[in-house]
């Protein structure tokens, strides 16, 4: 990388690779700025000849859109609320006491992680009739749950991990009780590793489409992954134009969440080379 | 009366023991260290005492209370730990001040004790500082700090001057035996450094495979080690520990070794294993009865250590720093016999003997 040749070269390498990647992204937000007529013109036009945001207005006014992305919000924190202090407190557990089976419990868990999806999906879509939870955005929390919990908890592990022993102890000599010197001291010790797991737990909740698909059939629990499918893509009939605005609505929170706290996530992939 | 009371206290992880029945009064405003090398159980006794573990069996007591069941932070005890255990996203000043806020002391109160204790180790400057941009001495500074605003019954300190360079552990070594007379308070001290606990003990606990092998004065337990690990332990360069035999010899009996013998006074028995501990300044080369072949010498310049073949054992012989030995020559010694320790062999207890040089 001495030469200005080789930076150069290096340079557009990199620029290719972030342009393939972005296309679709800038394509769908084009699509979705274009006028319905625009849309199927031959030769296509890349930059609109006319911006318009009636697709929005379309889909916020007259498709139940809003109430999906209530449903997918409702579902995306509480999902990430029950994982993570689920997560946080597991984990604490796992590293701090000392009981029988300790190991085989962290492998057991890391076990369900590697079964298919789709092959807990019946027994969950029984297991949540039979509670009498069926079809309600509840039943989609728990299902989530099984599957990000077992990732929240080993990410969470390795990062408590690098916190030392003595910090606890020496917080519960100065009188802390165990719960405040989690509180106290291990919390903010963890807070990059619990930013992280929320973060990975939240797109995990936010992009699922298949157990959302077969667990929930009602638009009052449906989140916006099935609900936008179901809506607008019809084996007659696909609304580019509307399809284009909803996916970019969707991807916002996600494009707002990642710029903020970027730095946290790349952390979390580091996670278990942080020690100490 | 003892301030903390060790009586038959167990400790074992599993199947592994690492105190096995340990016994031990510490009376108020000692400065006691546990010393041993590590696994010995120091640590684990400690922790025991701070309530960070609890005993398989026996009773621990901090003054006049049993507190086997008492939570770490109600028994008035504060901890210096070998990390130092700083909260890294605390302050200085809040680190020092955590301990009182557990306890509810309120705002104004916290900050003048805080005050005070900054200004008694010299960290009033720093105190708007984060464990990270101090220095290790300073980190040790705070951590006892953190101790001291407590007015704690005990301190508790496992290894706190293992993390610091040489110079900075001869200085904050002063720096607690200060602390310890201004406080007046029992301090507790776990050490694996016997400079450390000879240097800053009124008494020593030496520990070794979860036993106290031997508890007393600095000086006694180096004078009057009571067992063969003690007598190892203790002193550097090591005692000379050389395996003999008593023998009959005239009316009474002979200590007998390759290259050496010597006259036992009263006890012992004939035939009976003993080892004879020598420490090297107790060892007088030039002149003697016996011979010894010069292996090594080591000039530190305020003496010098020769290593001589004893009847085919190495043995450590500590010299003033004048006199030349030549490697390989064979020199006479002597040994200083009121200063000699002999230990049964076989179950490593110290023996009473009384030895004399053979009449030349």
């Amino acid at each position: 990388m001495k030469t200005i040749a080789g930076r150069i070269a290096f340079n557009l390498f990199a620029w290719t690779v972030v342009l393939v990647t972005a296309f679709p992204l800038i394509w769908m937000i084009l699509t979705s700025v274009k006028p319905q007529f625009e849309l199927f013109r031959i030769p296509p036009t890349f930059w609109p000849e006319q911006i318009t945001f009636e697709h929005y207005v379309r889909l916020i006014y007259e498709t139940p859109f809003l109430k999906y992305m209530r449903n997918s919000l409702i579902l995306g924190f509480a999902t990430t609320i029950v994982v993570v202090v689920v997560a946080t407190l597991g984990a604490h557990s796992l590293v701090r006491f000392r009981y029988p089976g300790r190991e085989r419990l962290a492998q057991m868990v890391l076990f369900t992680y590697l079964l298919p999806s789709v092959v807990l999906i019946l027994p969950l879509y029984l297991m949540m009739v039979w509670l009498g939870i069926a079809n309600t955005i509840f039943s989609l929390v728990i299902a989530y749950t099984t599957f990000a919990l077992p990732y929240a908890l080993w990410l969470l592990r390795s990062f408590m991990q690098g916190i030392p022993d003595d910090l606890e102890a020496a917080a519960l000599v100065d009188g802390a009780t165990r719960m405040e010197a989690f509180v106290d001291v291990i919390l903010p010790q963890a807070l990059p590793g619990i930013i992280s797991t929320s973060l990975f737990t939240f797109i995990l909740a936010w992009n699922e489409y298949l157990y959302a698909l077969v667990l929930v059939n009602t638009d009052e629990a449906r989140p916006l992954t099935t609900g936008v499918m179901s809506m607008l893509v019809s084996a007659f009939n696909i609304e580019w134009s509307l399809l284009m605005a909803a996916s970019v609505m969707m991807s916002l929170p996600l494009i707002i969440i990642f710029a903020f706290l970027q730095t946290y996530l790349t952390r979390g992939f580091g996670a278990g080379g942080v020690k100490g | 009366m003892a301030d903390v009371l060790f009586q038959k206290v167990r400790k074992a992880f599993g199947s592994a023991v690492a105190v096995k029945s340990l016994d031990l009064a510490i009376g108020s405003g000692e400065f006691v260290s546990l010393l041993g090398p590590s696994g010995c159980g120091k640590t684990t006794t400690l922790r025991m005492l701070a309530g960070l573990e609890f005993p398989t069996e026996g009773e621990i007591r901090i003054g006049d209370r049993v507190v086997n069941a008492v939570p770490p932070g109600q028994r008035d005890i504060a901890m210096v730990f070998q990390s130092y255990a700083l909260y890294p996203h605390m302050s200085v000043a809040e680190n020092i001040a955590y301990p009182l806020k557990k306890r509810g002391i309120g705002r104004a109160e916290r900050d003048a004790k805080v005050a005070s204790v900054a200004a008694t180790l010299q960290l009033g400057a720093l105190l708007d500082r984060k464990p990270r941009q101090l220095s290790g001495g300073q980190q040790q500074r705070v951590a006892l700090g953190r101790a001291l605003v407590r007015d704690p019954k005990v301190f508790l300190l496992d290894e706190p001057l293992s993390n610091l360079d040489a110079k900075l552990r001869a200085h904050m070594r002063a720096e607690l035996i200060e602390l310890h007379r201004k406080l007046g308070k029992t301090f507790i001290y776990v050490t694996h450094d016997q400079l450390e606990a000879m240097t800053m003990s009124d008494r020593v606990a030496v520990m070794h495979e979860g036993d106290l092998q031997q508890f007393g004065a600095p000086m006694q337990v180096y004078e009057k080690p009571a067992n063969l690990f003690v007598a190892g332990f203790i002193g550097s360069p090591a005692m000379n520990l050389l395996a003999g035999v008593l023998e009959p010899s005239g009316s009474g009996l002979a200590f007998v070794r390759q290259g050496l013998r010597l006259a036992v006074g009263d006890g012992g028995q004939a035939g009976q294993k003993v080892t004879l501990g020598v420490r090297p300044e107790d060892i007088a080369l030039g002149s003697g009865p016996f011979v010894a072949t010069v292996r090594i010498v080591e000039p530190t310049g305020h003496e010098t250590i020769v290593i001589a073949d004893i009847g085919g054992q190495s043995a450590i012989v500590r010299v003033q720093p004048d006199t030349a030995y030549a490697v390989g020559s064979e020199t006479p010694f002597a040994v200083r016999t009121s200063r000699l320790h002999a230990f049964d062999s076989v179950t490593g207890a110290r023996l009473d003997l009384a030895f004399a040089l053979p009449a030349s």
